[in-house]
């Protein structure tokens, strides 16, 4: 096989790849900011911000956010400690316990989250009657049992993060420590915590994203206090407005800076650590030129650049009015409306004429009162009907009239498109 | 004590190693097994009116299970077909969503895992800013994108390839579409931490030694890959399995999930012994299933998690 054609043919695979893995979030991002009333990218009505005034005015958003922040962080503390003692346990645990125990605590990654949901429902329902406690108790506290769901397979993820990383640590370090005199807590403290910072760091942030985006354990568990997962769930369920994508917005906005923030600074580290092993010996005893920011750091260009954009966005929204772009669709929308009357008028008309000549052959002494009246046909089932057999002969045009006179002058017509 | 328990505490001392042990055990044992087991004994009692718990009405049954597969007694049917045919729907639903994303995933995997680059580092941030989205929000995205005045739809039509729009949310597309898009990070990353393992050489050997490039993959990368593809496989099956928001987001008004019967007999009937009886058949169909396959494909199970 021609290299050069596998070699196009995997970078059009990787093209396509990722266009479905993140077409959809550009997409989101962009029904942000158009002002059709339904969430879409086209027909494009008016560039608008009025989304994000109506995100940050919904007071349901607001609490969910909040009850998000409560949960994300007991959720954190909880896993976090828990996964650091799993991982402890494992390096230490018996080995004949060793298999099952990792079976154990890696099981919760693989339940299906309604189960888990369900399971602690139930469980700490079952405690809260044998404690014969009221319905009101701590133990059946949405928050509380929110936390406790999530943290039973969050922290599983944390146990895997930090267990990689205690595989490395030299355990000859704490003995040290402990010959030396310091006690069990303080060899911890001070040796083994610095070393598991990084991972501990990684780990409290995984575990407040799973936290934050979880849907299928909470919503069992929430009780009274909604995340902001389960309110998005519920509004995406019922009907769904932009203001969900300015939200999404934020979110993807915010996830690309802190991923490029951290690629910038990992790069950065990078950079120095090769400038530091260059560097000669003179250089060292001396000032030592690091690499600054930016030289030959793509992430941090990209970061600034993006810094950059969100002011000038923001900055723009700030002074930016769409009251006459949508006043303008809106004018154009009653004109295409206006026209469909104008057309619905003239068909009527040319239908009515129609009748009338057919009317005109049959039965000529006869004139009909509602052929005086612009809206004849409205009525002309009841008038009609009465009188002779026309009406019946054509059913199929008499209630479509009707309805599409009804449509023209209801008031919810004009509005249908937004 | 135990001599297991007496080197533990030696070594993490007294205070530490009680706090350590205390921390376990109530995530083993109070977050994991106890709850399951709650959730096992529940689902087979009867539901009662709080106040007759624990009472004489209070005794096992096999009700809960039975109405699963002979639907409410005195029915006009002998099965409920309604929920079994939601329930096989599920699992072979959940099956193709894998066998598809594992076919679209290992390209990329191989790709990731043997080439080597600054660039790879981009493309695994942007493998996992999707991840990071909110789930419900990725939904959201795709239900734009495959609304009925949604973008393909209006691209699709506005280039006259279809008359009328076509309904992808009926037609279940949309779901599957998005089952597949929620899962893909996990398929790629088991496969693509073996791949990156394997030693080129032994590509380059197959090479030279005159494999064409499809016996390459079947008798070199995809034997060595496959610890990383079946914990791939198995995390999205169960995911896919047990997805709750993508069915409630993306599925057709009348197509129902297995998760959302259980989610309904909890939040709409309030039968929860009955909700639980329909988790429990869920969770250990799925895993039998799982096991099932290792079998057939010869996993350990130590291999899976790696």
């Amino acid at each position: 096989m021609n290299m050069s054609f596998l070699r196009i043919s995997i970078w059009v695979y990787l093209a396509i790849f990722f266009a479905y893995l993140l077409g959809p979030l550009v997409i989101m991002s962009i029904t942000a900011f158009n002002s059709s009333g339904f969430p879409r990218m086209s027909p494009w009505e008016c560039l608008t911000f009025q989304w994000f005034g109506e995100l940050f005015q919904d007071q349901r958003i607001l609490n969910g956010i909040k009850n998000s922040l409560i949960i994300g962080a007991g959720t954190v503390v909880l896993s976090v400690a828990m996964g650091l003692a799993g991982a402890l346990m494992l390096t230490q645990i018996w080995p004949k316990l060793r298999a099952t125990y990792y079976t154990i605590i890696i099981a919760p990654i693989l339940i299906p989250g309604v189960v888990l949901g369900i399971s602690t429902l139930v469980f700490w329902d079952r405690i809260n009657r044998m404690l014969g406690l009221g319905a009101d108790s701590f133990l059946s506290n949405g928050i509380f049992l929110t936390v406790i769901g999530q943290s039973t397979f969050i922290a599983s993820y944390c146990m895997l993060v930090l267990v990689a990383r205690l595989q490395r640590y030299d355990l000859a370090l704490t003995e040290a420590a402990l010959d030396l005199g310091a006690t069990h807590a303080q060899a911890f403290r001070k040796i083994l915590l610095p070393f598991m910072r990084p991972a501990i760091a990684s780990a409290a942030v995984l575990a407040f994203l799973a936290s934050f985006e979880n849907y299928n354990t909470t919503t069992f568990t929430f009780g009274e206090y909604p995340t902001l997962t389960i309110e998005l769930a519920q509004k995406v369920r019922y009907g769904i407005t932009p203001a969900i994508s300015a939200l999404a917005f934020i979110i993807v906005a915010l996830t690309v800076f802190f991923a490029l923030l951290n690629e910038a600074k990992l790069k950065r580290q990078e950079l120095v650590a090769a400038a530091r092993k260059e560097a000669t010996v003179e250089e060292l005893a001396g000032k030592i030129k690091l690499p600054s920011f930016f030289s030959g750091n793509m992430a941090a260009v990209l970061l600034v650049m993006f810094a950059v954009a969100t002011i000038t966005v923001v900055g723009t929204a700030m002074a930016y009015n769409p009251a006459q772009c949508i006043a303008d669709v809106k004018e154009e929308k009653r004109l295409e409306a206006e026209q469909r009357i104008q057309e619905l008028r003239k068909q009527r008309e040319e239908q009515r004429k129609q009748r009338e000549a057919e009317q005109g052959d049959a039965q000529q002494s006869t004139p009909k009162p509602s052929n005086n009246s612009g809206f004849g046909n409205v009525f002309a089932p009841n008038t009609l009907g009465g009188q002779d057999d026309e009406s019946s002969a054509e059913p199929d045009n008499q209630p479509s009239g009707n309805s599409g006179f009804g449509n023209v002058f209801d008031p919810n017509s004009l509005k249908t498109d937004e | 004590m135990p001599g297991f328990l007496r080197d533990f505490f030696n070594r993490n001392g007294f205070g530490m190693g009680l706090a350590i042990l205390g921390l376990v055990l109530f995530w083993t044992i109070g977050l994991i097994i106890l709850p399951q087991l709650s959730m096992l004994d529940f689902s087979f009692r009867p539901n009662l009116p709080p106040p007759e718990i624990g009472g004489p009405k209070d005794v096992y049954t096999l009700e809960n299970y039975k109405y699963l597969i002979y639907g409410p007694e005195g029915g006009s049917q002998s099965y409920n077909a309604v929920d079994l045919r939601v329930f096989f729907r599920t699992l072979i639903a959940a099956v193709c969503v894998t066998i598809f994303n594992l076919i679209i995933c290992y390209p990329i995997a191989y790709y990731l895992g043997q080439s080597k680059g600054n660039h790879i580092r981009i493309f695994a941030i942007m493998l996992i800013i999707p991840y990071w989205i909110n789930e419900i929000l990725r939904a959201f995205a795709l239900r734009i994108i495959f609304g009925e005045t949604g973008v393909l739809n209006t691209l699709f039509v506005g280039l006259g390839i279809w008359d009328t729009p076509f309904d992808f949310i009926r037609n279940d597309i949309a779901l599957y579409a998005g089952l597949g898009y929620a899962y893909i990070l996990l398929m790629i990353f088991p496969m693509y931490n073996v791949i990156e393992s394997l030693d080129g050489n032994q590509i380059e050997a197959a090479r030279d030694l005159g494999a064409p490039w499809w016996r390459i993959h079947w008798r070199v990368v995809i034997p060595y890959a496959k610890p990383g593809i079946s914990s791939g496989c198995t995390m999205v099956f169960m995911l896919s399995a047990g997805a709750l928001a993508a069915p409630q987001i993306l599925g057709g008004p009348s197509s129902l999930w297995f998760t959302q019967l259980i989610y309904q007999q909890f939040n709409d009937n309030n039968d929860w012994p009955q909700g639980a009886a329909y988790a429990i058949v869920l969770l250990v169909t799925c895993i039998l299933f799982v096991l099932a396959m290792m079998r057939l494909f010869k996993v350990n199970m130590g291999d899976i998690g790696k």
